[in-house]
Protein backbone atom coordinates (compact mmCIF):
# COMPACT_ATOMS: atom_id res chain seq x y z
CA UNK A 1 0.00 0.00 0.00
CA UNK A 2 1.08 3.49 -0.66
CA UNK A 3 1.06 6.27 2.29
CA UNK A 4 -1.20 8.25 0.20
CA UNK A 5 -3.69 5.46 0.14
CA UNK A 6 -4.66 5.84 3.37
CA UNK A 7 -5.54 9.26 3.06
CA UNK A 8 -7.95 7.95 0.35
CA UNK A 9 -9.30 5.35 2.70
CA UNK A 10 -9.88 8.21 5.81
CA UNK A 11 -11.53 10.40 3.37
CA UNK A 12 -14.00 8.11 2.73
CA UNK A 13 -14.62 6.45 6.21
CA UNK A 14 -14.26 9.81 7.94
CA UNK A 15 -13.97 13.08 5.59
CA UNK A 16 -14.61 15.76 8.07
CA UNK A 17 -11.71 14.77 10.41
CA UNK A 18 -8.64 17.03 10.62
CA UNK A 19 -5.66 15.62 8.88
CA UNK A 20 -3.72 18.63 8.48
CA UNK A 21 -3.19 22.48 10.68
CA UNK A 22 -1.04 25.27 9.67
CA UNK A 23 -1.33 28.87 11.54
CA UNK A 24 -5.03 29.55 11.45
CA UNK A 25 -5.42 26.74 7.98
CA UNK A 26 -6.64 23.13 8.46
CA UNK A 27 -7.54 20.88 6.07
CA UNK A 28 -10.00 17.60 6.57
CA UNK A 29 -9.19 14.13 4.89
CA UNK A 30 -11.80 14.86 1.89
CA UNK A 31 -10.46 17.97 0.96
CA UNK A 32 -6.83 16.81 0.99
CA UNK A 33 -7.92 14.17 -0.58
CA UNK A 34 -9.37 16.15 -3.62
CA UNK A 35 -6.18 18.51 -3.55
CA UNK A 36 -3.51 15.73 -4.06
CA UNK A 37 -5.51 14.20 -6.80
CA UNK A 38 -5.81 17.25 -8.77
CA UNK A 39 -2.16 18.01 -8.36
CA UNK A 40 -1.56 14.46 -9.24
CA UNK A 41 -3.42 14.08 -12.54
CA UNK A 42 -0.76 16.82 -14.17
CA UNK A 43 1.92 14.21 -12.92
CA UNK A 44 0.09 11.22 -14.51
CA UNK A 45 2.14 11.06 -17.89
CA UNK A 46 5.17 10.74 -15.84
CA UNK A 47 6.15 7.45 -15.81
CA UNK A 48 7.99 6.52 -12.36
CA UNK A 49 10.04 9.82 -12.96
CA UNK A 50 12.43 11.66 -10.34
CA UNK A 51 10.74 14.82 -9.35
CA UNK A 52 12.59 17.16 -6.83
CA UNK A 53 10.11 18.56 -3.98
CA UNK A 54 11.55 22.19 -3.43
CA UNK A 55 9.19 23.18 -1.19
CA UNK A 56 8.91 25.14 2.92
CA UNK A 57 7.56 22.92 5.39
CA UNK A 58 3.66 23.38 5.90
CA UNK A 59 -0.20 22.03 4.17
CA UNK A 60 1.55 22.90 0.74
CA UNK A 61 4.63 20.30 1.25
CA UNK A 62 2.55 17.37 1.93
CA UNK A 63 0.33 17.36 -0.69
CA UNK A 64 3.04 17.94 -3.21
CA UNK A 65 4.61 14.91 -1.45
CA UNK A 66 1.38 12.79 -1.59
CA UNK A 67 0.82 13.77 -5.24
CA UNK A 68 4.21 13.19 -6.67
CA UNK A 69 3.40 9.21 -4.43
CA UNK A 70 -0.29 9.20 -6.23
CA UNK A 71 0.93 9.75 -9.65
CA UNK A 72 3.63 6.80 -9.30
CA UNK A 73 6.28 8.88 -9.29
CA UNK A 74 9.07 9.13 -7.28
CA UNK A 75 9.70 12.14 -4.52
CA UNK A 76 12.84 13.74 -4.00
CA UNK A 77 12.24 16.30 -1.04
CA UNK A 78 14.84 19.26 -1.46
CA UNK A 79 16.22 19.80 2.19
CA UNK A 80 15.56 23.92 1.90
CA UNK A 81 17.91 24.54 5.11
CA UNK A 82 20.69 23.29 3.19
CA UNK A 83 23.11 26.10 1.94
CA UNK A 84 22.50 26.80 -2.20
CA UNK A 85 25.37 25.28 -3.12
CA UNK A 86 24.85 21.72 -0.97
CA UNK A 87 21.15 22.05 -2.67
CA UNK A 88 23.29 22.02 -6.23
CA UNK A 89 25.48 19.95 -5.39
CA UNK A 90 22.82 17.11 -4.36
CA UNK A 91 21.02 17.64 -8.23
CA UNK A 92 24.12 17.46 -9.84
CA UNK A 93 24.54 13.60 -8.45
CA UNK A 94 21.15 12.74 -8.28
CA UNK A 95 20.18 13.67 -12.33
CA UNK A 96 16.91 14.81 -11.42
CA UNK A 97 14.56 15.93 -14.57
CA UNK A 98 11.60 17.40 -12.99
CA UNK A 99 11.35 19.54 -9.88
CA UNK A 100 7.65 20.71 -8.61
CA UNK A 101 8.12 23.94 -5.83
CA UNK A 102 5.89 26.73 -4.81
CA UNK A 103 6.03 30.16 -5.52
CA UNK A 104 7.88 31.04 -2.50
CA UNK A 105 10.63 29.10 -3.01
CA UNK A 106 10.51 30.04 -7.12
CA UNK A 107 10.52 33.85 -6.35
CA UNK A 108 13.22 32.93 -3.46
CA UNK A 109 16.17 30.52 -5.83
CA UNK A 110 15.39 32.55 -8.73
CA UNK A 111 14.79 31.45 -12.46
CA UNK A 112 18.15 30.80 -13.59
CA UNK A 113 18.38 27.83 -10.29
CA UNK A 114 15.37 25.89 -12.33
CA UNK A 115 17.34 26.20 -15.63
CA UNK A 116 18.93 22.83 -14.72
CA UNK A 117 15.16 20.97 -15.31
CA UNK A 118 13.57 19.91 -18.59
CA UNK A 119 10.23 20.22 -16.14
CA UNK A 120 9.56 22.90 -13.99
CA UNK A 121 5.91 23.31 -11.87
CA UNK A 122 5.15 25.72 -9.96
CA UNK A 123 2.26 25.83 -7.11
CA UNK A 124 0.55 28.22 -5.77
CA UNK A 125 -2.12 28.99 -3.39
CA UNK A 126 -4.45 25.85 -2.39
CA UNK A 127 -3.81 23.96 -5.75
CA UNK A 128 -3.49 26.47 -8.45
CA UNK A 129 -0.93 24.75 -10.81
CA UNK A 130 1.14 26.77 -13.31
CA UNK A 131 3.86 24.05 -15.47
CA UNK A 132 6.54 26.25 -17.07
CA UNK A 133 7.95 23.81 -19.04
CA UNK A 134 7.81 20.22 -19.40
CA UNK A 135 9.69 17.62 -20.81
CA UNK A 136 8.79 14.16 -20.18
CA UNK A 137 12.19 12.40 -20.37
CA UNK A 138 12.41 7.84 -19.83
CA UNK A 139 14.30 6.98 -16.98
CA UNK A 140 15.30 3.74 -15.69
CA UNK A 141 14.69 3.34 -11.75
CA UNK A 142 14.36 0.76 -9.80
CA UNK A 143 10.84 -0.29 -9.40
CA UNK A 144 10.00 -0.39 -6.06
CA UNK A 145 12.01 3.26 -5.28
CA UNK A 146 9.06 5.74 -4.23
CA UNK A 147 11.29 8.09 -2.14
CA UNK A 148 14.61 9.28 -1.96
CA UNK A 149 16.06 11.19 1.58
CA UNK A 150 19.04 13.03 2.04
CA UNK A 151 20.95 12.36 5.76
CA UNK A 152 21.71 15.38 6.90
CA UNK A 153 25.71 14.13 5.74
CA UNK A 154 27.80 13.33 9.09
CA UNK A 155 30.50 12.08 6.34
CA UNK A 156 30.38 15.25 4.37
CA UNK A 157 28.57 14.46 0.99
CA UNK A 158 24.86 14.25 1.62
CA UNK A 159 23.63 10.67 0.42
CA UNK A 160 20.45 10.23 -1.16
CA UNK A 161 18.45 6.94 0.57
CA UNK A 162 16.39 4.99 -2.06
CA UNK A 163 13.05 3.97 0.00
CA UNK A 164 9.94 2.01 -0.98
CA UNK A 165 6.28 2.15 0.14
CA UNK A 166 6.35 -0.71 1.67
CA UNK A 167 9.36 0.49 3.77
CA UNK A 168 7.89 3.46 4.44
CA UNK A 169 4.51 1.82 5.70
CA UNK A 170 6.39 -0.75 7.88
CA UNK A 171 8.45 1.75 9.78
CA UNK A 172 5.11 3.48 9.93
CA UNK A 173 3.10 0.44 11.53
CA UNK A 174 5.90 0.22 13.62
CA UNK A 175 5.93 3.48 15.01
CA UNK A 176 2.58 4.07 15.29
CA UNK A 177 2.43 0.74 17.78
CA UNK A 178 5.05 2.44 20.04
CA UNK A 179 3.55 5.49 20.30
CA UNK A 180 0.02 4.17 20.70
CA UNK A 181 -0.90 6.72 18.05
CA UNK A 182 -5.17 6.80 17.06
CA UNK A 183 -7.05 8.71 15.26
CA UNK A 184 -7.85 11.25 18.33
CA UNK A 185 -3.86 11.90 18.40
CA UNK A 186 -2.71 15.25 17.53
CA UNK A 187 0.99 15.38 16.14
CA UNK A 188 3.48 18.56 16.14
CA UNK A 189 5.90 18.64 13.34
CA UNK A 190 8.12 21.43 14.13
CA UNK A 191 11.42 19.75 12.68
CA UNK A 192 12.00 19.53 8.85
CA UNK A 193 9.80 17.66 6.63
CA UNK A 194 12.48 16.31 4.34
CA UNK A 195 14.36 14.40 6.35
CA UNK A 196 13.77 11.40 7.77
CA UNK A 197 12.05 12.01 11.33
CA UNK A 198 10.22 14.79 10.27
CA UNK A 199 8.68 12.97 7.15
CA UNK A 200 7.92 9.79 9.71
CA UNK A 201 6.00 12.49 11.73
CA UNK A 202 3.69 12.78 8.30
CA UNK A 203 3.21 9.08 8.01
CA UNK A 204 2.99 7.92 11.19
CA UNK A 205 -0.30 10.43 11.69
CA UNK A 206 -1.83 10.36 8.04
CA UNK A 207 -1.95 5.77 8.64
CA UNK A 208 -3.63 6.37 12.08
CA UNK A 209 -6.33 8.77 10.71
CA UNK A 210 -5.17 11.34 13.26
CA UNK A 211 -4.27 14.95 12.68
CA UNK A 212 -0.50 16.59 11.91
CA UNK A 213 -0.19 20.54 13.33
CA UNK A 214 2.68 22.11 11.00
CA UNK A 215 5.25 25.01 12.30
CA UNK A 216 8.47 25.48 12.80
CA UNK A 217 10.73 26.19 16.23
CA UNK A 218 11.76 29.54 14.67
CA UNK A 219 9.50 32.14 17.15
CA UNK A 220 8.92 30.60 20.75
CA UNK A 221 6.31 32.67 21.60
CA UNK A 222 4.65 30.35 18.11
CA UNK A 223 5.97 27.21 19.06
CA UNK A 224 4.17 27.63 22.71
CA UNK A 225 0.82 28.14 21.23
CA UNK A 226 1.35 25.51 18.78
CA UNK A 227 2.40 22.73 21.54
CA UNK A 228 -0.60 24.31 23.47
CA UNK A 229 -3.22 24.13 20.79
CA UNK A 230 -4.81 20.82 21.53
CA UNK A 231 -1.14 18.87 20.51
CA UNK A 232 -1.10 15.58 22.38
CA UNK A 233 2.33 13.93 20.84
CA UNK A 234 5.27 16.40 20.49
CA UNK A 235 8.28 15.78 18.45
CA UNK A 236 11.61 17.10 18.50
CA UNK A 237 15.67 16.15 18.35
CA UNK A 238 17.36 17.09 21.46
CA UNK A 239 18.54 20.52 20.92
CA UNK A 240 14.66 21.32 19.96
CA UNK A 241 14.01 20.28 23.65
CA UNK A 242 16.96 22.15 24.81
CA UNK A 243 15.16 25.61 23.42
CA UNK A 244 12.03 24.85 24.75
CA UNK A 245 13.33 24.69 28.45
CA UNK A 246 14.98 28.14 27.87
CA UNK A 247 11.24 28.96 28.88
CA UNK A 248 10.36 26.89 31.64
CA UNK A 249 7.20 28.83 32.34
CA UNK A 250 5.90 28.43 29.09
CA UNK A 251 7.20 24.90 29.03
CA UNK A 252 5.07 23.93 32.24
CA UNK A 253 1.86 25.96 31.03
CA UNK A 254 2.03 24.71 27.08
CA UNK A 255 3.39 21.00 27.69
CA UNK A 256 0.29 20.26 30.40
CA UNK A 257 -1.80 18.78 28.06
CA UNK A 258 0.66 17.03 26.06
CA UNK A 259 0.85 12.84 26.25
CA UNK A 260 3.93 12.44 24.91
CA UNK A 261 7.27 14.15 23.96
CA UNK A 262 8.94 11.78 21.48
CA UNK A 263 13.00 12.44 20.53
CA UNK A 264 15.02 10.89 18.22
CA UNK A 265 17.95 12.73 15.92
CA UNK A 266 20.30 12.46 18.90
CA UNK A 267 20.68 10.85 22.07
CA UNK A 268 18.83 12.82 25.01
CA UNK A 269 20.84 13.66 27.83
CA UNK A 270 20.07 13.13 31.66
CA UNK A 271 19.78 17.15 32.16
CA UNK A 272 16.75 17.00 29.48
CA UNK A 273 15.13 14.45 30.90
CA UNK A 274 15.29 15.64 34.89
CA UNK A 275 14.24 19.12 33.83
CA UNK A 276 11.09 17.84 31.49
CA UNK A 277 10.46 15.96 34.26
CA UNK A 278 10.50 18.66 36.89
CA UNK A 279 8.30 21.27 34.58
CA UNK A 280 5.83 18.41 33.06
CA UNK A 281 5.42 15.38 35.87
CA UNK A 282 2.64 13.95 33.84
CA UNK A 283 4.13 13.91 30.43
CA UNK A 284 5.14 10.63 28.78
CA UNK A 285 9.07 10.92 27.37
CA UNK A 286 9.97 8.93 24.96
CA UNK A 287 13.53 8.58 22.99
CA UNK A 288 14.14 7.15 19.90
CA UNK A 289 17.07 5.91 17.57
CA UNK A 290 17.08 5.62 14.11
CA UNK A 291 18.65 6.35 10.68
CA UNK A 292 17.74 7.66 7.52
CA UNK A 293 18.62 4.28 6.13
CA UNK A 294 16.03 2.25 8.32
CA UNK A 295 13.20 4.68 7.05
CA UNK A 296 13.25 6.63 10.07
CA UNK A 297 13.11 4.80 13.53
CA UNK A 298 15.16 1.79 14.68
CA UNK A 299 14.77 1.28 18.13
CA UNK A 300 12.99 3.02 21.84
CA UNK A 301 13.71 3.23 25.55
CA UNK A 302 10.16 2.50 26.60
CA UNK A 303 8.44 4.94 28.82
CA UNK A 304 9.04 2.93 32.30
CA UNK A 305 12.66 2.76 31.78
CA UNK A 306 13.65 5.87 30.98
CA UNK A 307 14.97 7.42 33.91
CA UNK A 308 17.12 4.31 34.27
CA UNK A 309 18.26 3.32 30.69
CA UNK A 310 18.44 7.08 29.47
CA UNK A 311 22.15 6.16 28.26
CA UNK A 312 20.85 3.79 26.37
CA UNK A 313 18.98 3.27 22.96
CA UNK A 314 16.52 0.44 24.73
CA UNK A 315 14.99 -2.08 22.34
CA UNK A 316 14.40 -2.78 18.86
CA UNK A 317 11.05 -1.52 17.32
CA UNK A 318 8.29 -4.03 16.13
CA UNK A 319 9.16 -5.52 13.33
CA UNK A 320 13.10 -4.58 13.94
CA UNK A 321 15.51 -6.90 14.75
CA UNK A 322 18.76 -5.64 16.64
CA UNK A 323 22.22 -7.19 16.85
CA UNK A 324 25.53 -6.49 17.96
CA UNK A 325 27.99 -8.20 15.48
CA UNK A 326 31.85 -8.21 15.26
CA UNK A 327 34.37 -7.57 12.63
CA UNK A 328 33.78 -11.05 10.82
CA UNK A 329 29.68 -10.61 10.76
CA UNK A 330 29.06 -12.86 14.10
CA UNK A 331 27.20 -12.13 17.06
CA UNK A 332 29.16 -10.99 19.99
CA UNK A 333 28.26 -11.80 23.65
CA UNK A 334 26.33 -8.84 26.04
CA UNK A 335 29.21 -6.79 27.12
CA UNK A 336 31.42 -6.70 24.45
CA UNK A 337 31.46 -4.14 21.76
CA UNK A 338 30.83 -4.29 18.26
CA UNK A 339 29.25 -2.64 14.80
CA UNK A 340 25.28 -2.46 15.63
CA UNK A 341 23.44 -4.13 12.99
CA UNK A 342 19.60 -4.31 12.22
CA UNK A 343 17.15 -6.09 9.99
CA UNK A 344 13.48 -5.01 9.31
CA UNK A 345 11.23 -4.65 6.60
CA UNK A 346 12.68 -0.93 6.72
CA UNK A 347 15.86 -1.53 5.52
CA UNK A 348 16.50 1.36 2.36
CA UNK A 349 16.50 -0.09 -1.27
CA UNK A 350 19.91 1.03 -1.44
CA UNK A 351 21.64 4.43 -1.73
CA UNK A 352 20.72 6.57 -5.05
CA UNK A 353 23.14 5.83 -8.16
CA UNK A 354 25.78 4.54 -5.84
CA UNK A 355 26.45 0.57 -5.67
CA UNK A 356 29.36 0.69 -3.73
CA UNK A 357 28.08 2.14 -0.64
CA UNK A 358 25.13 0.20 -1.06
CA UNK A 359 27.55 -2.97 -0.60
CA UNK A 360 29.24 -1.70 2.26
CA UNK A 361 25.88 -0.46 4.10
CA UNK A 362 24.02 -3.82 3.23
CA UNK A 363 25.89 -7.11 3.91
CA UNK A 364 23.41 -10.40 3.98
CA UNK A 365 20.58 -8.64 4.42
CA UNK A 366 21.57 -6.43 7.38
CA UNK A 367 22.18 -2.66 7.97
CA UNK A 368 25.50 -1.94 9.07
CA UNK A 369 24.91 1.34 11.27
CA UNK A 370 28.38 2.34 11.37
CA UNK A 371 27.25 3.02 15.53
CA UNK A 372 29.76 0.68 17.62
CA UNK A 373 27.61 -0.67 20.88
CA UNK A 374 26.99 -3.51 23.00
CA UNK A 375 23.71 -5.24 24.43
CA UNK A 376 22.95 -5.07 28.16
CA UNK A 377 22.49 -7.97 29.72
CA UNK A 378 18.62 -7.15 29.77
CA UNK A 379 19.36 -6.65 25.82
CA UNK A 380 19.16 -3.09 25.77
CA UNK A 381 21.56 -1.63 23.33
CA UNK A 382 24.32 0.90 24.60
CA UNK A 383 25.96 3.03 22.07
CA UNK A 384 29.43 3.65 22.05
CA UNK A 385 30.51 6.00 19.33
CA UNK A 386 30.80 6.17 15.30
CA UNK A 387 32.51 3.09 13.86
CA UNK A 388 34.27 6.16 11.74
CA UNK A 389 35.54 7.78 14.87
CA UNK A 390 37.54 5.09 15.90
CA UNK A 391 41.53 6.86 15.84
CA UNK A 392 44.29 4.70 15.10
CA UNK A 393 47.26 5.40 17.21
CA UNK A 394 50.41 3.50 16.64
CA UNK A 395 48.58 0.59 16.58
CA UNK A 396 46.19 0.33 18.72
CA UNK A 397 42.49 1.81 17.39
CA UNK A 398 40.98 3.56 20.32
CA UNK A 399 37.35 4.56 20.78
CA UNK A 400 37.83 8.50 21.37
CA UNK A 401 34.04 8.84 23.17
CA UNK A 402 35.26 6.72 26.10
CA UNK A 403 38.48 8.47 26.55
CA UNK A 404 36.39 11.11 26.86
CA UNK A 405 33.87 9.67 29.44
CA UNK A 406 36.88 8.45 31.19
CA UNK A 407 38.12 12.12 32.28
CA UNK A 408 34.83 13.32 32.53
CA UNK A 409 33.64 10.65 35.23
CA UNK A 410 37.22 11.17 37.09
CA UNK A 411 37.72 14.56 36.79
CA UNK A 412 36.55 18.31 37.37
CA UNK A 413 35.23 19.22 34.11
CA UNK A 414 32.29 19.81 32.06
CA UNK A 415 32.74 18.08 29.20
CA UNK A 416 36.02 16.80 27.32
CA UNK A 417 36.84 16.32 23.54
CA UNK A 418 39.16 14.10 22.12
CA UNK A 419 40.98 15.62 19.14
CA UNK A 420 42.98 13.62 16.56
CA UNK A 421 46.03 15.87 15.71
CA UNK A 422 49.26 14.70 13.40
CA UNK A 423 51.80 12.53 15.14
CA UNK A 424 55.60 12.42 13.94
CA UNK A 425 56.35 8.81 15.20
CA UNK A 426 52.52 7.52 15.86
CA UNK A 427 51.07 8.79 12.68
CA UNK A 428 48.02 10.60 15.48
CA UNK A 429 48.14 11.69 19.07
CA UNK A 430 45.33 13.57 20.58
CA UNK A 431 45.01 16.76 21.98
CA UNK A 432 42.14 17.46 24.46
CA UNK A 433 39.32 20.76 24.16
CA UNK A 434 37.72 21.06 27.52
CA UNK A 435 34.90 22.94 28.49
CA UNK A 436 36.25 23.89 32.16
CA UNK A 437 33.97 24.06 35.44
CA UNK A 438 35.48 26.74 37.81
CA UNK A 439 37.61 23.75 39.45
CA UNK A 440 38.97 22.73 36.32
CA UNK A 441 42.64 23.14 36.74
CA UNK A 442 44.89 21.90 33.55
CA UNK A 443 48.22 20.46 35.42
CA UNK A 444 45.21 18.48 37.36
CA UNK A 445 43.99 17.10 34.00
CA UNK A 446 47.54 16.77 32.53
CA UNK A 447 48.48 14.64 35.66
CA UNK A 448 45.56 12.68 35.75
CA UNK A 449 46.11 11.49 31.89
CA UNK A 450 49.49 10.97 32.57
CA UNK A 451 48.43 8.38 35.77
CA UNK A 452 45.46 6.46 34.61
CA UNK A 453 45.93 6.48 30.84
CA UNK A 454 48.64 4.44 28.32
CA UNK A 455 51.47 6.96 27.21
CA UNK A 456 50.17 6.90 23.95
CA UNK A 457 46.84 8.52 25.38
CA UNK A 458 48.80 11.52 27.05
CA UNK A 459 47.29 14.02 25.31
CA UNK A 460 50.40 16.82 23.53
CA UNK A 461 47.77 19.49 24.56
CA UNK A 462 44.89 20.84 26.33
CA UNK A 463 42.56 24.08 25.45
CA UNK A 464 39.86 25.31 26.93
CA UNK A 465 36.65 26.04 24.92
CA UNK A 466 33.60 27.37 25.84
CA UNK A 467 30.78 25.57 23.86
CA UNK A 468 29.83 22.25 22.47
CA UNK A 469 31.62 21.28 19.07
CA UNK A 470 28.29 20.20 17.24
CA UNK A 471 27.95 18.66 13.71
CA UNK A 472 24.99 19.99 11.13
CA UNK A 473 22.80 17.38 12.85
CA UNK A 474 23.63 18.61 16.34
CA UNK A 475 25.65 15.75 16.88
CA UNK A 476 29.19 15.08 18.29
CA UNK A 477 31.93 13.96 16.02
CA UNK A 478 35.49 13.84 14.98
CA UNK A 479 34.46 16.18 12.03
CA UNK A 480 32.87 18.42 14.64
CA UNK A 481 35.38 18.32 16.89
CA UNK A 482 37.99 18.82 14.80
CA UNK A 483 36.60 21.77 13.00
CA UNK A 484 36.29 23.65 15.68
CA UNK A 485 40.03 22.83 16.93
CA UNK A 486 41.21 24.42 13.74
CA UNK A 487 38.99 27.11 14.53
CA UNK A 488 39.96 27.79 18.33
CA UNK A 489 43.63 27.45 17.10
CA UNK A 490 43.36 30.07 14.13
CA UNK A 491 41.67 32.28 16.69
CA UNK A 492 44.81 32.05 19.01
CA UNK B 1 16.08 53.26 14.41
CA UNK B 2 18.49 53.83 11.52
CA UNK B 3 21.27 53.12 14.09
CA UNK B 4 19.96 50.09 15.63
CA UNK B 5 19.03 48.76 12.07
CA UNK B 6 23.01 49.03 10.98
CA UNK B 7 23.69 47.32 14.06
CA UNK B 8 21.41 44.20 13.41
CA UNK B 9 22.65 44.09 9.96
CA UNK B 10 26.51 44.24 11.19
CA UNK B 11 25.29 41.18 13.60
CA UNK B 12 23.47 39.21 10.88
CA UNK B 13 26.27 39.93 8.32
CA UNK B 14 28.88 38.56 10.78
CA UNK B 15 26.74 35.74 12.87
CA UNK B 16 24.42 34.38 10.10
CA UNK B 17 24.26 32.35 6.68
CA UNK B 18 23.61 36.11 5.05
CA UNK B 19 26.24 37.14 2.13
CA UNK B 20 27.70 40.26 2.33
CA UNK B 21 26.92 41.73 -0.77
CA UNK B 22 22.73 40.17 -0.44
CA UNK B 23 20.47 43.27 -0.62
CA UNK B 24 17.73 43.49 2.35
CA UNK B 25 14.80 45.36 2.56
CA UNK B 26 13.54 46.12 5.97
CA UNK B 27 10.56 44.05 5.39
CA UNK B 28 12.22 40.94 3.89
CA UNK B 29 11.76 37.96 5.76
CA UNK B 30 14.78 36.62 7.60
CA UNK B 31 13.67 33.13 7.94
CA UNK B 32 12.20 32.92 4.70
CA UNK B 33 15.55 33.62 3.00
CA UNK B 34 17.48 31.46 4.83
CA UNK B 35 19.31 34.05 6.69
CA UNK B 36 18.78 32.87 9.99
CA UNK B 37 17.12 29.76 11.41
CA UNK B 38 15.58 29.13 14.89
CA UNK B 39 18.87 28.92 16.75
CA UNK B 40 20.62 31.75 15.51
CA UNK B 41 17.29 33.78 16.52
CA UNK B 42 17.80 32.64 20.25
CA UNK B 43 21.58 33.57 19.79
CA UNK B 44 20.61 37.24 18.59
CA UNK B 45 17.48 37.36 21.13
CA UNK B 46 20.62 36.77 23.36
CA UNK B 47 22.86 39.52 21.64
CA UNK B 48 20.09 42.13 21.59
CA UNK B 49 19.11 41.94 25.05
CA UNK B 50 22.59 42.38 26.49
CA UNK B 51 23.73 45.09 23.64
CA UNK B 52 20.47 46.94 24.73
CA UNK B 53 20.20 46.12 28.22
CA UNK B 54 17.03 44.99 27.92
CA UNK B 55 14.89 42.22 28.87
CA UNK B 56 12.19 40.53 26.05
CA UNK B 57 9.53 39.20 27.31
CA UNK B 58 8.29 35.98 25.71
CA UNK B 59 4.78 36.94 24.01
CA UNK B 60 7.02 38.83 21.94
CA UNK B 61 9.09 36.15 20.45
CA UNK B 62 6.74 36.59 17.35
CA UNK B 63 7.17 36.82 13.58
CA UNK B 64 5.94 40.59 13.39
CA UNK B 65 9.00 41.32 16.18
CA UNK B 66 11.58 39.24 14.83
CA UNK B 67 11.06 37.62 11.39
CA UNK B 68 12.58 41.18 9.39
CA UNK B 69 14.35 44.06 10.39
CA UNK B 70 11.83 46.68 10.54
CA UNK B 71 10.72 44.39 13.01
CA UNK B 72 13.47 43.67 14.92
CA UNK B 73 14.59 47.63 15.26
CA UNK B 74 11.00 48.52 15.90
CA UNK B 75 10.83 45.89 18.77
CA UNK B 76 14.37 47.20 20.55
CA UNK B 77 13.30 50.70 19.85
CA UNK B 78 9.85 49.93 21.91
CA UNK B 79 11.49 48.38 24.63
CA UNK B 80 14.84 50.57 25.13
CA UNK B 81 11.91 53.85 25.92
Amino acid sequence: MRIDAYITEYARKTPLNIALEEGKNSISYSCLEKDISDISLLLMDFKHCRFAILAESGIQYVKLLMAVYRSENIAIPLPIEFPKFSLEQILDSAHINNIITTDTQYSRYGESFFERFGTVVVVSGDTSVKILRKDIKAETNIPELRLVLYTSGTTGTPKGVMLSDKNLVANGESIIEVLNINSKDKGALVISPHHAFGNSIIDSHLMAGGSIRIGNMNFMNSVFNLIGSGVSIFYGVPSTYRMLLRYPDRFREAFSTVRTAASAGGGMDKAIVKEIRELAPGLGILPMYGQTEATARLAYVPAEDVDRFIDTIGKAIPGVTLEVFDSEHRPVEPNITGELVAGGENLLLGYLDDEIATENKIINGWLYTGDLARKLPNGYIQLLGRKDDLIKIGDHRVNPREIEKHIEENNRVSRVFVVPVPHEFMGTAISLMVIPTEETEIENLFAFCRKSLPGYLCPREILFIDHLPLSENGKISNRSIIEEYKHVKDSV
Amino acid sequence: MEQIKNCIIDYLKANSFMDKDTPLEDSDSLTQNGIIDSIGLLELIDFISEKYSIEIPEDMLTPENFDTLQGISGMIHKLVK
